[in-house]
């Protein structure tokens, strides 16, 4: 994955994370499976670790044990109210965000099709 | 899921153990660095039986992803300190029995502590320490002896470039020496700070506490008799050797 994926990625992963748990609840590897599903590739796994433990903080999830197949028990995470309330404000501000980018990259190739978008000089 | 080769779960084990000790020393409670260690490892193990590498869950720094999970938990500069409680009531008990014996076996007023047998408990210490955190290169290197030789290596040329920068040491000059009052006084301190210790875990793991002191005491006492053959036949024989010469 290059630089600016990455980066655009480490400042939505938070929201990415809460969004996924609100879908069901599930525990880390599940959430990594789920985001690749979508596309999302993570550089390291291991890096929504320390996010869910500040989304747990913040009282928008919280973790629980359960019976595993596998072996011993595993922690799932589930959606809090806060973080249900959270999730709708970070989906808002998204949105907001993504169409103001959309908007000035299209208007970058509009303008690039439609003549010179620069200031010219009167003659 | 399948379980993955010996190696692999070798340094599986080392990583989450250097992971753990880290949290540790950083402040994370118990029951929440069992935790964290028990989530890190299920997930490792399934990213390795899906043919993942450990750097693609670690990255390429696993000290750093230890780092930054410890600082979302919020850790407490005084849990880390009660670890180091731990290491505290471990070299006063080693140092008040060495006191003791000697003392005893000698009969003399006073015990004096070298710079050499401070040496051997503070190295220990420190290579117990480096070992333990030695599993956060396992993503590089593979085996556990590759890192422990190469930690050792480290640590042998750490000292050789001190010797060629001309750092001389007598290692049989004195360093502390107190009288019999001072040992008891000692001993008593690390019963007594032993016993803190014990009374801090005990209503957490009631079990285990009950088997802490047994071992506590056969190990301090191994680490003596290793102190004790240290210091015979190194100083003693190197003593001796360059009488001859």
């Amino acid at each position: 994955m290059d630089t600016r994926s990455t980066q655009l990625l480490k400042g939505t992963l938070d929201m990415c994370l809460l969004a996924t748990i609100a879908r069901r609840p599930c525990y880390g590897y599940e959430m990594v499976q789920q985001l690749a599903q979508q596309g999302l590739d993570l550089v390291s796994e291991g890096s929504i670790y320390p996010l869910l433990g500040r989304l747990q903080h913040l009282g928008y999830i919280e973790g629980y044990p359960v019976a595993s197949r596998d072996g011993p028990k595993r922690k799932y995470y589930r959606l809090l109210p806060a973080g249900a309330k959270q999730l709708e404000h970070w989906r808002a501000e998204w949105e907001t965000f993504a169409q103001a980018v959309e908007r000035i990259l299209k208007g970058e190739r509009s303008d690039a099709t439609s003549g010179p978008a620069y200031p010219t000089t009167d003659r | 899921m399948q379980r993955a080769d010996q190696h692999t779960q070798q340094q599986i084990a080392d990583l989450v153990n250097a992971c753990a000790g880290y949290w540790e020393l950083r402040g994370i409670e118990r029951a929440r660095n069992n935790e964290m260690q028990l989530e890190l490892e299920q997930h490792l193990q399934q990213a390795v039986h899906d043919g993942k590498s450990l750097e693609a869950v670690l990255g390429p720094n696993p000290l750093g992803f230890a780092e930054a999970w410890a600082r979302e938990m919020h850790p407490r500069f005084w849990r880390g300190g009660a670890r180091c409680l731990s290491g505290l009531v471990y070299v006063l008990s080693i140092v008040s029995t060495t006191a003791l014996i000697s003392q005893l076996l000698s009969r003399a007023p006073a015990f004096t502590l070298s710079i050499f047998a401070a040496y051997l408990l503070t190295g220990s210490g420190l290579l117990a320490l480096l070992l333990q955190l030695g599993g956060f290169l396992a993503p590089r290197v593979r085996t556990r002896a590759g890192r422990e030789a190469l930690m050792l290596a480290g640590a042998v040329l750490a000292v050789l470039i001190l010797r060629l920068a001309g750092i001389k040491v007598n290692w049989s000059m004195a360093l502390l020496s107190w009288s019999w009052p001072m040992t008891v006084l000692l001993l008593i301190l690390a019963a007594f700070l032993f016993s803190l210790d014990v009374w801090r875990t005990s209503h957490r793991e009631p079990t285990s506490s009950v088997r802490r002191v047994p071992m506590f005491v056969a190990s301090v006492a191994l680490f003596d008799m290793m102190l004790f053959v240290a210091n015979v036949a190194i100083v003693d024989f190197c003593g001796l050797a360059l009488k001859l010469v």
